[in-house]
């Protein structure tokens, strides 16, 4: 895949995720379908390709989502560090390994934040934060993940198992 | 992992840092001002179309409260609850003349500009909104945001030429100086995670009930005395505490704000320590 390619689609998505994901409320928290997407990218299409998606979507969402782009980068980075887990084929089945990792990568990502957050000031209370909007963001996204899991297979075989594993 | 994953990975991580650091400086304010020049029509155009989807959905999930929520009504609930709000303010305040003439000295006519609401904070850590109305039309940090309906929505945090960053006082960091209308009890009205608003540091000896409406108190000099808050929408009291726990339902519908009024007039002020 050509970089530039998944660099559009990257300021793309961080743009609707701005604009219009944020807009969604479930169980108090917007998913993050920009997150869910790199994943799924990445398990689809492997963590070379998904690296400079990060790079894009994260600068993009920090200067048209009112946050630190700096920040946005570092809360998306465990995406790469989880993207060890599809290399070392612990996971068989790519559907339990998007589940996994988009779990583990919001849980990550909610976590900076917040933690971005209470640096800034503030009077702040780490335990509400993880009760009131990191946990819930976690099952949320995972909620979501099949579905744009199954779109980008359809739209795209997996490099790593050469055929469909549910 | 190849090398060229680990030096992809590396780059973003200094990225990262680097445009942290950037930020701080205030070197990407510039960069920020472009990009939601350029995006902020093509954001508002996705916002409209998504938003009757977004409502549907939002009524859907939040089986609790809203199914029956009608916006527009809101909007006329929260103009004439302002309304009652202020003529009650003005009935006690008149009570205290002194008083009433000290706020009309200090703020003789208020002056609002109007704008339109260009972006929002997309994490759900925050609660920021963009504005488009900046240092350019006469905005300033520290000048406080009301809803059409005259609610407060925040405090402007951060200007550029044509934009201005808006702290909602539902953001976990917003602190607003309030008192209860009707008992005058004062504290502390913040922001929460979860988006709603409790007011702290009431003493448990003040009277409060449901419905009762919190105003700004304008202790401190950052805000201007009167400004609707919200009403008291519970009230936990335990013995042990020092404090009444103090819920407050916001007023303004602040997850939906498409326009908000920037009172211009008012010029925060910083109070110093007696001598």
């Amino acid at each position: 895949m050509r970089y530039w390619t998944g660099a559009l689609i990257a300021f793309l998505l961080a743009i609707v995720q701005a604009s219009s994901v944020e807009q969604f409320k479930i169980m108090g928290v917007s998913p993050n379908l920009m997150l869910v997407f790199l994943v799924a990218w990445l398990v689809v299409r492997g963590l070379d390709d998904v690296l400079p998606m990060i790079l894009v979507s994260g600068i993009t969402l920090g200067l048209v989502g009112l946050q630190s782009p700096g920040v946005v980068l570092l809360a998306l980075l465990p995406i790469a560090g989880f993207g060890v887990i599809r290399e070392l084929h612990i996971i068989h089945s790519d559907l339990v390994l998007v589940l996994f990792i988009v779990f583990g990568s919001t849980i990550a990502y909610e976590m900076v934040m917040l933690l971005s957050t209470m640096a800034s000031g503030g009077t702040l209370d780490i335990m509400t934060g993880i009760e009131s909007f990191v946990i819930p963001a976690a099952i949320v996204n995972v909620a979501l993940a099949p579905f744009v899991y199954f779109f980008m297979r359809f739209a795209k075989p997996a490099k790593r198992m050469g055929q469909l594993s549910f | 992992m190849t090398a060229r994953t680990l030096a992809w990975t590396s780059f973003i991580a200094i990225a990262a840092f680097a445009l942290m650091a950037a930020a701080r400086l205030t070197l990407l304010d510039p960069v920020e001002n472009v990009t939601l020049n350029v995006t902020s029509p093509v954001q508002t155009t996705l916002s409209t179309v998504t938003r009757p989807v977004a409502d549907w959905v939002n009524n859907i999930t939040d089986a609790g409260a809203l199914s029956d929520e009608n916006r527009a009504l809101r909007e006329e609930n929260e103009r004439l609850t302002n309304e009652l709000a202020r003529a009650r303010e003005q009935e006690i305040q008149q009570q205290t003349t002194d008083d009433l003439n000290l706020v009309r000295q200090q703020f003789p006519a208020d002056v609002f500009l109007d704008a339109d609401v260009v972006a929002r904070d997309s994490s759900n850590a925050r609660n920021v909104i963009a504005i488009g109305a900046g240092s350019g039309d006469g905005v300033r940090e520290g000048m406080i945001v009301v809803s059409e309906g005259r609610s407060l929505v925040g405090v402007v945090t951060k200007t550029s030429s044509d934009h201005a960053w808006v702290t909602l006082i539902t953001d976990p960091k917003s602190a607003v100086s309030a008192i209860v209308q009707e008992s005058r009890a004062d504290g502390v009205v913040s922001g929460n995670y979860d988006g709603s608003l409790v007011m702290e540091f009431v003493g448990q000896g003040a009277a409060l009930k449901e419905g009762d409406f919190v105003v700004t108190s304008g202790i401190g000099g950052r805000y201007p005395a009167g400004v609707v808050i919200g009403r008291v929408s519970s009230v936990q009291t335990a013995e042990q505490d020092l404090f009444q726990k103090v819920e407050v339902d916001h007023l303004a519908s602040l997850s939906k704000l498409e326009k908000v009024l920037v009172l211009t007039s008012f010029v925060p002020r910083t109070l110093e320590s007696p001598q």
